[in-house]
């Protein structure tokens, strides 16, 4: 099944934990994520967006992306990371 | 840091410009003159391309683009395509004053030159199809991208632009994050810096279950382009010292800090700056940080730029102190010491040391004449091109070196001389060939150092002054009476009369309002003089005589009717005592003296200035000869020679204008006011009265 899941606008050092414990939660689905009201993409936050595309990708499941926020793209810019690197592949 | 930084390296860039300006006139020079040698041509191609490369860092784009187009064509000249024709070196010509147009505008923010386009096309049409230089590389010198390009063709890499890439590894530590600092805000400010390749180096990242989330294992890999200090680099991570792992080092190395273990999608993209691999040896940030290439450049050419306000500051204060130690040694000589004294001994010593500073300063101050001369050049070639005349410049002693205020001042006066000289000194072609002279008319630019002046002639070959005609007009304009008897000389000086122009239709040359009256009077204020000498079909010289510096002078203190004067020590000949066996009346009331057979014209300086009435016997009085202008000599009567020194010019042009006989003013050991004298101008404005008229006391 697929679950979404919409970010906060603040993904900072607060906002870590409660992140890490809503990816947990939906460990397991194909996973869609809403970045569309995301003001601050911090680089903790990043961290676990990219260690779980990583667990979709090694477990087979998606992760993609519903929304985009222009401060998130701008964020992922600068951190030198593209979009591929948050999204797995679909279910084979 | 300095305030703004930007602004002094686009100031740096603009003198560089300047520089590379005058190699391109040089090189071009050399080109028409018959050098066909490769290297000269890459010389001209490299000066125009270090420009487009420097305009592109500075998103300078009119210029950028026609840099390009003339590199263009400098291209096709260079691969042989084209062949350097009279035709082609003449727009090569224009293309380059175009482009210093061009510099002059990006500097000043003003428009550009308007002709440019007709003169790239013309080249254009010269060089024929352009190879396959595509319009791409126009696009890759949009701002920023000057450090690509350089390294894109490292054929005629070239130093003299600037460029700098660095490489940035930044790993945060937990308590990085865990202290609220945010690695996004760093990479943004770098990003400010210039231009950035971020790389985000993650290793395989533990199972989410795992994952502490406060935990760090990002890294980032950050190449820097632009011109930036490590220490703007540092900067940035000021705030995240001792939580973060920070590496900084030139690009081009192969960072050995980034942490193993990356996953595929951090795989080195195409970097866009990779820079030879000799370059490579990375170096820590703890190692001396490679400086920017303008230090680099500055070992170079072992000079180094001045604000010229700061070497005027120098010069004044030198001056204050050639004053204060005049005043110095005359406290001393008050004092009653003896000559052998330690205090005499240590004060001509001072002396001494104060001369020779005083020589370093001024010798800062003086420039070569040839950037000046270039200018003529482009005068000339402007000039003719506007009348239709053929014109050749020959510039001669262009390394004379002249005080920077003098060449700045001289540019307008000299200008408009050179105009004349293409305007109304030489012939049309046709009235040359008639003449049997070649149909290409030369004017000749020289510069020399003459009797502790700086002698500058613009001379041509035309037909020399009409005398016959600039009567008529002096006549006409009622500058002279109809049947005044002149000498040539006095004839060819009417020229310098306000209101005076021999052109009986205005050109679009010369007729600008600006006759020879604002010339000499420019030439004047500098205390200078200038002269004419005309042979009729052989052509006309105007002689520029200016002082070497406007700062000092060696000057002769003299006495006269109480009061002190300085008379400059250049302009005199010899001194003698009067006998009154040496005097003869001549007229009225005027004398002249004969010395060793020759007759010099005898003035009464205490006269000619208004201090008193002609004496009645100049028995036993001192006279100075004078050298003018023209070569000949007079002689200055004055009570009595106090010393000899050297002063400190205080210009009284601003507050006073231009005083007849007066160039300028000074302080004296004792503090006094003296004024320096011009002999020349002096005795151009001179009465000449020598002797007393008896009949007001007999009465």
């Amino acid at each position: 099944m697929s679950a979404e899941l919409s970010l906060a606008a603040r993904l900072d050092l607060n906002a870590a934990r409660p992140l890490h414990a809503a990816l947990l939660a939906h460990r397991g689905d194909d996973l869609v994520i809403d970045a569309g009201r995301v003001q601050h993409l911090g680089a903790l936050g990043l961290q676990l967006l990219l260690a779980a595309a990583q667990g979709g990708r090694q477990a087979g499941f998606a992760v993609s992306f519903a929304r985009r926020s222009p401060e998130f793209d701008e964020a992922l810019r600068l951190y030198g990371v593209t979009l591929d690197d948050l999204q797995a592949g679909p279910r084979p | 840091m300095t305030q703004d930084p930007m602004a002094e390296i686009r100031a740096s860039f603009f003198v560089e410009c300047e520089e590379l300006l005058e190699r391109l006139q040089d090189a071009l020079t050399a080109i028409e003159a018959g050098d066909h040698d490769p290297e000269t041509i890459n010389v001209v191609f490299r000066a125009v391309h270090s420009i487009k490369g420097g305009a592109g860092a500075f998103a300078l784009l009119p210029l950028v683009a026609f840099a390009h187009r003339f590199e263009t064509v400098l291209d096709a000249l260079r691969s042989g395509q084209m062949q350097p024709s009279p035709e082609a070196i003449k727009r090569f010509f224009q293309a380059a004053d175009l482009m210093q147009d061009h510099v002059r505008a990006a500097r000043d923010g003003t428009a550009g030159p308007a002709n440019a386009d007709e003169v790239l096309q013309a080249l254009e049409a010269l060089a024929g199809p352009p190879a396959e230089k595509p319009l791409a590389e126009v696009a890759e010198f949009q701002p920023l991208a000057l450090v690509l390009d350089l390294d894109a063709d490292p054929g005629i890499a070239d130093s003299a632009e600037p460029q700098t890439a660095w490489q940035v590894f930044f790993a945060p530590h937990a308590a990085l994050y865990a202290t609220g600092n945010e690695p996004l805000h760093l990479l943004r400010a770098l990003s400010a810096l210039g231009t950035v390749e971020t790389r985000c180096a993650y290793p395989a990242a533990p199972d989410l279950i795992d994952l502490d989330p406060e935990a760090a294992w990002l890294a980032w890999q950050i190449t820097l382009a632009g011109e930036v200090g490590v220490d703007d680099i540092r900067e940035v991570f000021d705030f995240v010292e001792g939580v973060c792992a920070l590496e900084i080092g030139p690009a081009g190395g192969t960072n050995a800090c980034t942490p193993g273990g990356q996953t595929e999608t951090t795989q080195p993209r195409p970097a866009a700056l990779h820079l030879p691999a000799a370059e490579a040896a990375p170096a820590r940030a703890s190692g001396p940080p490679p400086q920017p290439t303008l230090a680099a450049k500055a070992a170079e050419s072992a000079t180094v730029r001045v604000d010229l306000e700061r070497i005027d500051r120098l010069v004044n204060l030198v001056g204050e102190l050639v004053i204060n130690q005049a005043m110095l040694a005359q406290s001393v000589a008050e004092a009653g010491l003896a000559p052998s004294s330690a205090v005499a001994n240590g004060l001509e010593a001072f002396m001494m040391l104060t001369r020779d500073l005083q020589d370093s300063v001024m010798m800062i101050r003086a420039q070569p004449v040839k950037p000046l001369f270039q200018r003529m050049a482009r005068i000339v070639r402007e000039a003719s091109a506007a009348i239709g005349k053929e014109v050749r410049l020959h510039p001669e002693g262009e390394a004379t070196e002249v005080d920077k205020t003098v060449i700045e001042r001289l540019a307008d006066p000299l200008t408009h001389m050179v105009r004349n000289a293409v305007d109304h000194g030489l012939e049309t072609p046709e009235a040359r060939q008639r003449a049997g002279k070649p149909r290409e008319g030369l004017v000749t630019l020289r510069a020399m150092h003459r009797a502790g002046r700086v002698l500058i002639e613009v001379e041509d070959d035309g037909a020399g002054i009409n005398r016959a005609k600039v009567r008529e007009i002096a006549i006409s304009r009622g500058l002279i009476a109809a049947d005044a008897v002149l000498s040539n000389a006095e004839i060819d000086a009417l020229l310098f009369l306000p209101g005076f122009s021999t052109a009986t239709t205005v050109s679009a040359l010369s007729g600008r309002g600006v006759g020879m009256d604002v010339v000499r009077q420019a030439i004047q204020s500098l205390g200078g003089r200038v002269t004419i000498t005309s042979d009729p079909g052989l052509g006309s010289k105007f002689s520029i005589s200016l002082p070497l510096t406007l700062a000092v002078l060696d000057g002769m203190v003299v006495q006269v009717a109480g009061q002190k004067l300085v008379v400059p020590l250049s302009s005199i000949l010899e001194t003698a005592a009067l006998t009154q066996d040496d005097i003869r009346a001549l007229g009225p009331q005027t004398h002249v003296i004969s010395v060793r057979g020759a007759i010099v014209p005898l003035y009464d300086l205490g006269t000619e200035l208004g201090f008193r009435q002609p004496r009645s016997s100049y028995d036993g009085s001192i006279v100075l000869f004078c050298v003018l202008d023209n070569g000949s000599s007079a002689a200055l009567a004055v009570d009595a020679i106090l010393e000899q020194r050297q002063v400190v010019i205080k210009g009284l042009q601003k507050a006073y204008g231009h005083i007849p006989g007066v160039a300028a003013a000074t302080i004296l050991g004792d503090g006094q006011i003296a004024l320096i004298l011009d002999p020349a101008d002096l005795v151009r404005s001179a009465t000449g009265h020598t002797r007393a008229i008896a009949l007001a006391l007999a009465g």
